[in-house]
């Protein structure tokens, strides 16, 4: 049987610089692929339904083989985009929002499926005004979240450099996965918002740990940092470990969201391990031993 | 006797809620609030007390505002309520005095008539001469909370179980109506929701050869209390009880002139035994014997026909009914009895629902409700055997290991429970915070294990009295932040997003208070060497 044995890494064989610039890299590229987004798209990433508004069929496939086809010949309008989610049977037929009486639409495109045969197993509709207002709300919503977590981190440590590291991994944390969504052509929608939260409580986590070690107990920092790592990384691999069948389960059963909070979760974890044993480490050294002593 | 209670009061604790948990998920009486006319086990689904949301049992939600404006710290200067609906109406072409509604306590003047733009009402309010702080869209409170009871009604009507109805405020202030109907196509809901009936009694009596009838004896407007559907006391039948009000503020009450009109077409001459039947037929609209019917009529149209009880026509023609204003409208089934207090009830929404212009709908077939529900269970119970076994291969101590993930499956079980309890309905959301729940659960049981562990032997209760207390900084601190983060989002109308942050802060908040504490007592009485 194999033990995960969580290995030692000899630190002081690298500079602070050599550490951290693998995690700001990495940052750096995820930024690079959302602006290239927004650029190309307006949006930073793939929006859903719920952010957009339209209308979503959700048409089952009978394993005829010609579903996809049927659908581009049932409907009076063209769809703007049609996925099939595999293991489950399910064609997702997306229609984008027409300003003009979605609901009506909603109702048309019902009847046209049956007229051509298909059945429907869901129907979302939701009007471009109040797609744009959730979209506000979210995006209010994951601000304050970040900005309290902020507020707690400094009030717990009162201590500017390692503090600033935490909320630093944990946006990177959330920067990562999200560039990583636009490349899978994962869609931002409700679920995966909340797979976005609850990487900041997970890479907190391993953070405060972190910074728990090195600033308040006694001993030296490579010491407390080996010690916080042994814990630390048992934790996000057991997490990661949790995620990664999720994300398999879900996908073989084609419950669509608890798959994408899986993979959002697993590459967040992920980022997590990077960022706080490379740059979290490297910035918590350089507070240690050069902002300290200055 | 009190010395070992003392001791071990974190492990006890965690006992007292797994009982707990079971009651709610098991016994009896915690269960799903049944519909009128449906009984406790069919409103049960599965074996559980549990509850699912719409992703997980099929069903459609529609969430739309109430079309209409509102005049808000309007200056009435002394006017009754009435006369301002009239004045304002005065002044608009396109709507009645029905469509306008105020409501001195909010100092609020509204119209909800959809075709009414802002600005006609702002010019209706000015012309009619009453000076308003703003106007903003949507209706008043009292509007609001009147169309919450219509709906509600409708749905316990038509007996549908799990049917829900909520207000809820998004950010921008505005004001939305939440409906939740499990089971029902998306067609079928908003087709219930928008069905706007009037609804009116008449009188049907012979004239001469033929038969004439005395339409609007009683408006919907007229009706005090309308009674639920209920079965009668005696024989098969069923019967709607309702009141007429008896109280108006100027000329004759409803009562009053509905007993007039009762005593001139001579009831109480044509029903003197209880065998007198009321001979209308609604095919041809004409009576078939002579004594005269009490007609209910929806959108114009005859729905059921009514003879009346001697004793009642008696009291009509004495002058005497109108005092109380109570009657029954008895039919021969209880399914008719239902459609008839439907329609008298809840046959018109206050304001209408702007489904089309601000709204959101969707809907789930209950098959793949079912298949999602089968499907999280099977992903969730994989996970957990995933963190098990990294647990096991970390450790691979099982009395280590094995009070860990039994700590943390007792998480997700109390979880269960306060669902359960709060009859809250569980979703794909909720189902991710479960999972979310495990794995901030495990993270927090490792802390503690390793610290715990860290150092050598734990050779007394105070050693690890204060490793374990340098543990819980962790933990508390990494618990502080995840519930700060998640705490807007409880607020926020952003539907499922609700439910998966509650649910997260709650296995946050049992884990720190109730299952870590007692694990770090398991794992003292395992590891403390004597």
């Amino acid at each position: 049987m194999v033990a995960i044995e969580v290995p030692e890494v000899n630190y002081t064989d690298y500079s602070n610089r050599q550490l951290a610039a693998v995690p700001l890299a990495f940052l750096v590229l995820a930024l690079a692929i959302i602006g290239g987004w927004v650029v190309a798209t307006g949006a930073p990433a793939n929006l859903g339904l719920e952010f957009t508004g339209g209308v979503e069929l959700r048409v089952a496939d009978d394993a005829s083989g010609d579903v996809e086809q049927q659908i581009q010949t049932a409907f009076e309008r063209e769809p703007d985009s049609v996925r099939t989610i595999p293991g489950d049977d399910v064609v997702v037929v997306t229609f984008q929002a027409s300003q003009d009486d979605p609901e009506g639409l909603a109702n048309d495109l019902q009847d046209q499926a049956e007229a051509a045969g298909l059945t429907t197993t869901a129907v979302d509709q939701v009007s471009p005004s109040f797609a744009s207002d959730t979209a506000r709300t979210a995006i209010i919503g994951v601000a304050i979240a970040f900005l309290g977590m902020s507020v707690l981190v400094f009030a717990l440590f009162r201590t500017f450099v390692p503090s600033l590291a935490v909320v630093a991994s944990a946006f990177s944390d959330l920067v990562i996965p999200i560039a990583a969504m636009n490349l899978l052509g994962i869609q931002m929608t409700l679920g995966t918002i909340a797979a976005l939260l609850m990487i900041i409580g997970y890479s907190v986590d391993s953070d405060i740990l972190l910074n728990d070690s090195v600033l308040r107990r006694t001993g030296e920092f490579y010491e407390s940092v080996s010690r916080a790592m042994r814990t630390g990384v048992t934790m996000t691999l057991t997490s990661i470990a949790a995620m990664v069948v999720m994300a398999i389960g879900a996908s073989v059963f084609g419950v669509g969201l608890l798959r994408d909070i899986g993979i959002i979760l697993a590459v967040g974890l992920c980022a997590d391990l990077m960022n706080t044993y490379l740059m979290n480490v490297s910035l918590l050294r350089w507070y240690k031993f050069e902002g300290v002593a200055r | 006797m009190l010395e070992p209670i003392k001791k071990n009061w974190r492990i006890l604790l965690l006992v007292v809620v797994v009982i707990g948990s079971s009651v709610a998920l098991f016994a009896p009486g915690f269960g799903p609030e049944p519909a009128p006319g449906e009984n406790v086990s069919e409103a049960q689904q599965g074996v559980t007390n549990l509850q699912y949301g719409l992703d997980l049992a099929g069903g459609t939600r529609v969430r739309a505002p109430l079309s209409g404006y509102t005049a808000t710290d309007v200056a009435f200067g002394g006017d009754t309520p009435e006369s301002v609906a009239d004045a304002v109406a005065a002044e608009l072409d396109n709507a009645s005095v029905r469509n306008v509604g105020v409501v001195p306590e909010e100092g609020a003047v509204e119209v909800t008539k959809p075709s009414v733009t802002e600005s006609q009402f702002r010019a209706a309010m000015d012309a009619a001469g009453y000076e308003y702080a703003e106007v903003r869209s949507g209706v008043t409170q009292e509007t609001r909370d009147e169309t919450m009871n219509v709906i509600q009604g409708k749905i316990n009507e038509a007996g549908l179980s799990g049917g829900s109805v909520q207000q809820i405020q998004s950010i921008t202030g505005e004001y939305f109506i939440l409906v939740e109907v499990p089971g029902q196509g998306r067609q079928e809901v908003i087709d219930l929701l928008e069905e706007r009936g009037t609804v009116r009694i008449d009188i049907a009596y012979p004239d001469g050869n033929g038969t004439a009838v005395q339409e609007g004896t009683l408006t919907q407007g007229d009706f005090e209390t309308i009674g639920t559907a209920a079965q009668s006391d005696r024989g098969t039948g069923a019967y709607v009880p309702v009141t007429v009000r008896n109280t108006a503020e100027s000329g004759q009450s409803p009562a009053h002139s509905f007993q007039d009109a009762v005593a001139q077409r001579g009831f109480a001459d044509a029903y003197q035994t209880g065998a007198d039947r009321c001979g209308y037929n609604e095919e041809t609209g004409e009576i078939e014997n002579s004594n005269p019917c009490l007609l209910l009529v929806v959108d114009g149209e005859v729905v059921n026909s009514f003879g009346m009880d001697p004793g009642l026509a008696d009291s009509m023609a004495a002058g005497s009914w109108a005092d109380t204003g109570n009657f029954r409208l008895t039919t021969g089934e209880f399914a008719e009895a239902q459609t008839i207090s439907l329609n008298l009830r809840a046959g018109a929404l206050p304001a209408d629902l702007d489904i089309s212009g601000e709204g959101t709908s969707s809907s789930i077939s209950a098959s793949q409700g079912e298949n999602f529900r089968t499907y999280s269970l099977v992903i969730g119970v994989l996970s957990v055997l995933a963190v098990a076994g990294m647990v096991f291969l970390r450790y691979r101590e099982p009395r280590v290991a094995l009070p860990m993930i039994v700590t943390a499956l007792t998480e997700v079980y109390a979880l269960l429970g306060f669902a359960a309890l709060l009859g809250y309905p569980l979703e794909l959301a909720v189902i991710a915070g479960f999972i979310a729940v495990v794995g901030t659960g495990v993270d927090d049981l490792v802390i503690i294990a390793d610290e715990v562990m860290s150092e050598g032997d734990v050779n007394s209760k105070k050693v690890f009295d204060s490793r374990f207390r340098r543990a819980f900084w962790v933990i508390g601190a990494a618990a502080a932040t995840t519930i700060i983060a998640m705490s807007p989002l409880m607020v926020l109308s952003l539907g499922d997003l609700s439910g998966f942050a509650i649910f997260t802060v709650l296995g946050v908040l049992v884990g720190v208070l109730i299952t870590r504490p007692a694990y770090g007592d398991i794992l003292r009485r395992l590891l403390t060497v004597k």
